[in-house]
């Protein structure tokens, strides 16, 4: 039986695709990084006469249509990566309070569309022998120690990400788990795309920063 | 309301609320609260804690196991600790579904029409058929994902590789057909109060190819016998209050698809899967079967369904209450509007239920049964570590 599915799997074939270094095949709208003009109908306060502030947008599609997706994943900021686990980089995700999707979202990096292992990405089952802690959610009374003793067990040098509009900026459900200033890594979306959590961890370990622009294949959207 | 009463508890226990005890149609106001049972440790047992941030756990949830090296002899778990605040008073109804969405992203369609369903009760909005077969079609993809997810969960512990990528391939498939159908991968604003805006052209192909895809893998699956020798007499339960594919993998035919008909199922020519073992191969087993009969569903109901606009009801105040089936059971709201603003809402979900399940079929197993099981209930902390205010 174990070379029964040792030939179905070969049979399948290679279905990961080259993200980071081709386009995304796939790259959903909505979250994609939003252009146009200001619109008074947003309810995070994501849109202000000075521009889209994209961590806080949960793209709830109210701006339409004075606010349009482009489809670009790039909706992150790398304040400051480490070259040291260029190689190799570990990560130990939490949840401090999230709804779920971006829990899925983030091991969806490692399903074979994506297959984050082949860029050195692998997730921890424990803050000691991660590089970094991805951060999900808001602010939960319960889960604030669990987070403060994950990141006191953390070796140096180590990365804090926060993941999604409830990490960074309480989105529109609370508040965040931490100051913004303690986050080396803000992966903006609600929740973020694979291809956009792909991009920027790949950028945070000391890869490529610029993504190359993607293509609007899917036209979903309403 | 029109589909709920209050009243003296009558028919099958669906769960509770903050507030309220729900029946299948009735609410009482007397709280049948759940009994914590107590346990007496053993000369030579420990506590063994487990999560509540740790390897194999996908949300933050601590459990106490109880044992004397390997046998699991009682077991708490704690759901609380992600317990989030969720503000939804005195916004509008179509404010507050933005957050109800995001009470559990991964099954926001069932949550977010279990709600306008529950609004549209207390205001008397009528919701065409069209928009009731689009709603329907969302439903059961979002199914198919959730009982792929469980799958694929149930895969890895046993170091089953090949089919568990296999199986996280055909859910990154469903998760682009659903960005492609409602513009976002987790139907986060598709729908709304009396409307709902989905395209299906082009999902009958797609939606043929994943079902074909894992009837194969599941027929190999069930050729796998250490697979399901880890399934098999592991969190047998088939006593006190069951849900969803826990009840009916335990041969209890009971589903909100047929038994609170809001939207035509019945129609649709729709039968509950059911099956005759009580534990974790039963579970997995339904919600294999699910996958297939959701997919014939929404082949069922491309062609009758349609989108509408948000529909403002002649009412501004009322109270509503409305039920579905969600991946894991019985999803239930209720709402009480007032001059136009959300003056309560109260709600029951399914996990609440299958942890007290999977607590009860927990003992007398051993550890390395734990995940087998958890995973077979596809519980959902987020939808239950809520507190609305």
């Amino acid at each position: 039986m174990s070379s029964f599915w040792f030939f179905n799997g070969l049979k399948k074939g290679i279905k990961t695709e080259k993200f980071p270094s081709a386009k995304p095949e796939f790259p959903p709208e909505w979250p994609s990084r939003l252009s146009g003009k200001y619109s008074d109908n947003c309810p995070v306060g994501a849109i202000t006469p000075d521009g889209w502030i994209k961590e806080k947008c949960i793209f709830c599609r109210r701006c339409i249509p004075d606010m349009q997706p482009t489809g670009e994943q790039d909706i992150f900021e790398i304040k400051s990566g480490e070259n040291t686990f260029k190689k190799s980089f570990h990560i130990f995700p939490l949840d401090s309070g999230a709804c779920g999707s971006c829990n899925m979202e983030f091991f969806s990096i490692f399903s074979p569309q994506y297959d984050a292992n082949r860029l050195g990405i692998y997730p921890v089952n424990t803050p000691r022998h991660a590089d970094a802690i991805v951060i999900m959610g808001v602010m939960t009374h319960g889960m604030k120690e669990v987070l403060d003793r994950a990141y006191e067990a953390m070796p140096e040098p180590k990365l804090v990400i926060a993941l999604g509009a409830c990490a960074i900026t309480g989105g529109i459900i609370g508040v965040p788990p931490l100051d913004r200033k303690k986050f080396n890594v803000e992966i903006a979306g609600c929740p973020p795309s694979p291809y956009t959590i792909l991009a920027a961890l790949n950028a945070a370990k000391g890869g490529k920063k610029e993504m190359i622009s993607s293509e609007h294949k899917n036209d979903g959207g309403t | 309301m029109k589909y709920y009463k209050f009243g003296s508890p009558k028919g099958r226990f669906i769960g509770n609320t903050e507030k309220y005890t729900v029946y299948e149609n009735t609410l009482s106001d007397r709280l049948d609260n759940f009994q914590k049972p107590t346990y007496r440790n053993f000369p030579g047992e420990f506590i063994f804690s487990y999560g509540p941030a740790t390897g194999g756990l996908l949300e933050s949830v601590g459990f106490q196991i109880q044992t004397p090296g390997e046998l699991i002899k009682h077991i708490d778990v704690e759901p609380y600790f992600k317990a989030r605040t969720i503000n939804l008073r005195g916004l509008s109804p179509q404010d507050a579904l933005l957050k109800i969405e995001r009470i559990n992203g991964f099954h926001a369609a069932a949550h977010a029409i279990a709600f306008e369903m529950a609004v549209e009760d207390a205001l008397e909005i009528e919701v065409t058929d069209e928009v009731k077969y689009s709603r329907i079609i969302m439903l059961e993809l979002e199914r198919i994902r959730s009982n792929l997810e469980v799958v694929k969960r149930l895969c890895e512990p046993a170091g089953f590789g090949v089919p568990q990528n296999q199986i996280a391939y055909l859910i990154e498939e469903v998760a682009r057909l659903i960005s492609k159908v409602a513009g976002h991968r987790y139907f986060f604003s598709a729908s709304s109060i009396g409307g709902c805006k989905i395209k299906v052209s082009g999902l009958e192909n797609e939606i043929i190819e994943i079902r074909d895809q894992f009837e194969t893998l599941f027929d190999n699956l069930l050729q796998s016998k250490i697979f399901l020798n880890r399934l098999q007499n592991n969190g047998v339960i088939k006593q006190g209050q069951l849900l969803g594919p826990a009840a009916r993998g335990a041969g209890i035919k009971v589903d909100a698809r047929i038994s609170h008909p809001v939207l035509p199922y019945e129609k649709l020519g729709f039968k509950p899967d059911v099956f005759d073992e009580p534990d974790a191969f039963g579970r997995f087993y339904v919600r294999s079967q699910e996958i297939l009969s959701s997919a014939a569903l929404i082949l069922e109901a491309t062609g009758k369904s349609g989108n509408s606009d948000t529909i403002k009801g002649d009412e501004v105040t009322g109270e509503g209450a409305s039920r579905l089936e969600s991946p894991q059971g019985d999803l239930f709201y209720y709402v009480k509007i007032n001059n136009g603003t959300i003056e309560d809402v109260q709600i029951s979900s399914p996990s609440l239920l299958n942890i007290d399940a999977f607590r009860r079929s927990m003992i007398g197993n051993i550890f390395t049964d734990f995940h087998f099981n958890w995973e077979s209930f596809g519980i959902w902390i987020s939808e239950l570590a809520v507190v609305i205010t």
